[in-house]
């Protein structure tokens, strides 16, 4: 296999796709749940970062990088919003408890 | 090389973050991933990006974590997960092989055109995503300052109802009053 | 000039519908008015289209590469169909005025009606196999609509209920011919499939066969879909006359005739699809046999008729079928609207109950008689002229033993047709209830019908000269009046099926000496009237439709980790599919 920083950052993005995506199907903590989204999104934005570095684009890769940090940082903080509501609300974080949708 | 030891420990610390048995464990280990992402995007030449991840995920997002773990409290996070590990660890490596057949081995092309600066790429070519992030950020702080609000006791007035009890009790004499004027 | 014309034939209907609608229901005298005169000015429009009957595109939209063209195409097939759908249309409309005097809620009655009258003739006059499947649906909508058009009645909304389901079905069927016809010429156009038919691989061809023939059946009430119409007549009779006599139900025959030069040379089709019609055509000719409800037995005699037309079809006669297609029309809506007065008059459907209709309404009764003379297929009416084109072409072209079947139903359309003439106005009985002649309005209606009846076999010449000019597919031969009369008179078969006939008069007339035979065939009788079968099938298809839903309701757990394996398992199937797409290099399959 070929060593290059290119190949080394792809197998960095797809491991850092199977942790997240491996996070969101294990934790049961609302929680853990924000924080294996904000590890998918750090693995887009070294995708995006590597994307434009192969290509010679990185300014482009930078600009729509910047864009993504700031829309994923409003996620997180309505996530985590979300949570503490439901903690005071429903008194619980716990997915298992949390399943109204049920049937 | 060292590279590889970066990209490497990014990923060993972003699973030590979802395997931590404590939240706040939990919220530093990403603190510290962020970090890493930070130096491994500035020696791939994008600063700015590199700038606002170190400030942002490292800071801005793990100061967040802290905070709302602060108030929501820890709950008992040692309980077993409801999808089956080996289940989980499955379908990842499934989606990881398949991906790696598309993505790898990776390769580059270069540009027709040499490219522009950062800030000419960001204030010309993209101004409408800047609209954007503006508007994004606008309706953010809104929902948040929504989804915070707490839900409040009726209103209540002490002076006014002490006047309307002052209120009463004359009314009440009054009748009093007349009754006994009426017996008499 | 052409294009104008092809507008106002669809728009007229249309715009006649949203005034209905708009003005609602405080003035339904003035709203009987307005929809009788909006309905027969279409009729009368739809007239103007014989002139210029052509095969070429009158007009043509744009609407971008989703959507393909939007074009109408005025040949003889179409504007036949479309014809008889404006004309009848504006009949039924006109018997409505009256026949719906006391009824609530006429705006949405009329609204429909005009909406479907408009959408069925922009099916038929369409050239781009996109809008056939969108007008197809939306006929479908207002068959619906129409059925349960009296909507606190359970029975009613069920009807239309089950109507709208079967018919769906069958037009997935339709919805994936033109998908095919799509992906594979970049086009939705009928001409353009006809005339590229043959460069189909063979497997996607019978994709698209069969799916047509799902299609048309369903819509058609053939078998296996027939239940849906014999139910469906609990809407009111007018409608009953216009959508599932002499409409609605001929849009399948049109698309099998429409499509029949693609599909021909499919292996197994045709044979199917004599095979769908002969045995829509027995099945159906014997449930109208032990019938009580007046109504139904037209249904049923409604499926068995178009199983003739689908048997034509599927012989390759295509003008026969269209000429039976045709006079059925004329002759059924005008059984129905007769059943229609005679309902009223007597307040039952049940045909054991009716009594003293013959003296009473001797109008009706003629124009009955006259209809049933022509579903029988006696000469001077249109019935007998279509009807031996079809078994003079299925002999000519097709199966032997195909012909032997539809010649004995034949005879048991005659049977059954005896039996309900002689029910309804023949039966001795001393009771004098209170009966009145159809009114003015109804009777005009039925007159003009009658008249159709007698009348329109006189077109055969037009007719098969029309389609034989103006369909560039379709190998047609046209025949002139004269020609067609001196064969029917002088061919052997024919006389062969007129004995079918007074066969069936004879076996009624001395039903009394049938009664052993009548006896030991009881049970019998009850398998037919239960559907023979079919109607167990459908409900067994929703009971186990409903069980699957039903367990397959434990798949929701309502947690959050489980849905995200779902998430991630269609990620990995989509992932393995862009593999497997990537790997095999973008082959056609």
């Amino acid at each position: 296999m070929n060593l290059s920083l290119l190949n080394i950052a792809g197998v960095g993005i797809l491991s850092l796709l199977g942790v997240g995506f491996y996070g969101l199907l294990i934790c049961r903590n609302l929680f853990k749940v924000v924080i294996a989204l904000q590890i998918l999104v750090k693995a887009a934005l070294l995708g995006l970062v590597t994307a434009g570095y192969a290509n010679g684009k990185i300014n482009s890769a930078q600009s729509l990088a910047i864009t993504v940090i700031v829309a994923d940082t409003i996620v997180a903080v309505i996530a985590i919003a979300l949570a503490v509501q439901i903690q005071r609300q429903l008194g619980t974080l716990d997915i298992k408890n949390l399943a109204g949708m049920r049937g | 090389m060292t590279f590889a030891l970066l990209v490497a420990f990014t990923v060993i610390f972003a699973f030590l973050a979802i395997q931590a048995k404590r939240l706040l464990s939990s919220a530093l280990w990403l603190a510290v991933a962020s970090a890493l992402l930070a130096v491994i995007f500035y020696l791939m030449g994008a600063q700015l990006v590199a700038i606002f991840e170190l400030s942002i995920g490292a800071g801005l997002v793990t100061v967040l974590f802290v905070f709302a773990i602060g108030i929501a409290g820890e709950e008992d996070t040692n309980l077993r997960s409801l999808v089956p590990k080996t289940l989980a660890g499955g379908v990842t490596i499934i989606m990881f092989l398949l991906l790696s057949w598309f993505l790898l081995p990776a390769q580059s092309a270069q540009p027709s055109l040499p490219e522009q600066s950062v800030s000419t790429v960001i204030w010309e070519q993209r101004s409408l995503d800047v609209l954007l992030q503006i508007a994004i950020i606008f309706s953010g702080v809104l929902g948040l300052l929504g989804l915070l609000a707490e839900i409040k006791a009726p209103l209540e007035y002490p002076l006014a109802e002490q006047a309307a009890a002052e209120r009463d009790r004359e009314l009440d004499e009054l009748y009093y009053q007349s009754i006994e004027k009426g017996a008499t | 000039m052409e294009k104008y014309l092809g507008i106002a034939v669809i728009g007229f209907p249309w715009l006649g519908g949203l005034c209905v609608w708009l003005i609602g229901d405080k003035n339904p005298r003035f709203l009987h008015k307005l929809a009788s005169i909006f309905a027969a000015a279409g009729g009368l429009f739809s007239l103007t289209l014989l002139p210029i009957i052509s095969d070429e595109i009158i007009l043509s939209i744009p609407l971008g590469s989703v959507f393909g063209d939007f074009t109408l195409i005025a040949d003889g097939l179409g504007v036949s169909l479309a014809i008889i759908a404006a004309v009848i249309g504006g009949l039924a409309v006109i018997y409505s005025s009256d026949y719906m005097k006391d009824e609530v809620q006429l705006g949405r009655y009329y609204s429909l009606t005009m909406f479907f009258i408009g959408a069925m003739i922009a099916l038929v006059l369409s050239g781009s196999l996109l809008f056939i499947f969108i007008f197809w649906e939306i006929t479908a909508f207002c068959s619906y609509a129409l059925i349960s058009f009296h909507n606190d009645d359970p029975k009613a909304v069920a009807g239309g209920i089950k109507a709208l389901i079967i018919t769906q079905v069958g037009g997935i069927g339709l919805l994936a011919a033109s998908l095919i016809s799509y992906s594979l010429f970049g086009s939705y156009q009928i001409n353009t499939f006809l005339s590229q038919a043959t460069q189909i691989p063979v497997t996607v061809l019978s994709l698209c066969a069969f799916g047509c023939l799902v299609a048309a059946a369903a819509k058609s009430a053939q078998v296996p879909f027939q239940t849906w119409l014999p139910d469906a007549m609990e809407a009111p009779t007018p409608i009953s006359a216009l959508i599932h006599a002499a409409t609605m139900v001929n849009a399948g025959v049109y698309l099998l005739a429409r499509f029949y030069p693609g599909f021909e040379y499919v292996g197994g089709w045709k044979t199917a699809v004599i095979l769908v019609g002969l045995l829509s055509a027995l099945l159906a000719a014997l449930m109208a046999l032990v019938s009580q409800d007046l109504k139904r037995v037209l249904a049923y005699s409604t499926i068995s008729q178009l199983g003739y037309m689908v048997y034509a079809v599927g012989c390759g006669a295509i003008i026969a079928s269209q000429f039976h297609l045709l006079s059925h029309s004329i002759f059924k809506a005008l059984l129905f609207l007769c059943a229609g007065a005679l309902i009223q008059a007597i307040g039952t459907r049940d045909m054991y109950q009716m009594e003293g209709l013959g003296r009473k309404m001797p109008f009706v009764r003629a124009a009955f008689i006259i209809a049933s003379l022509a579903l029988v297929g006696l000469p001077i009416t249109n019935g007998f002229f279509s009807k031996e084109m079809v078994l003079e072409g299925g002999f000519k072209l097709g199966p032997a033993w195909a012909y032997v079947g539809m010649l004995l139903g034949v005879g048991i359309t005659s049977l059954y047709t005896i039996r309900m003439v002689s029910l309804v106005f023949y039966r001795r009985t001393g009771t004098d209830k209170e009966i009145h002649e159809a009114p003015r309005v109804m009777r005009f209606v039925l007159g003009v019908l009658a008249f159709g009846v007698l009348t329109t076999w006189l077109l055969i010449g037009t007719f098969s000269q029309l389609y034989a000019d103006s369909l560039p597919f379709h190998i047609l031969h046209s025949e002139d009046l004269v020609v067609v009369i001196v064969e029917i008179f002088s061919s052997p078969w024919t006389y062969l099926a007129l004995g079918m006939v007074f066969l069936g008069l004879l076996v009624w007339i001395m039903r009394s000496k049938f009664t052993k035979l009548t006896q030991t065939l009881a049970p019998g009788a009850l398998f037919i009237r239960q559907g023979f079968g079919f109607e167990k099938i459908n409900q067994l298809i929703i009971r186990s439709i409903n069980n699957t839903a039903g367990s397959l309701r434990k798949l929701q757990t309502g947690q959050l980790n489980w849905n995200l394996v779902g998430i991630v398992l269609g990620l990995v199937v989509v992932l393995l599919f862009a593999a497997w797409v990537g790997y095999h290099g973008n082959t056609t399959f």
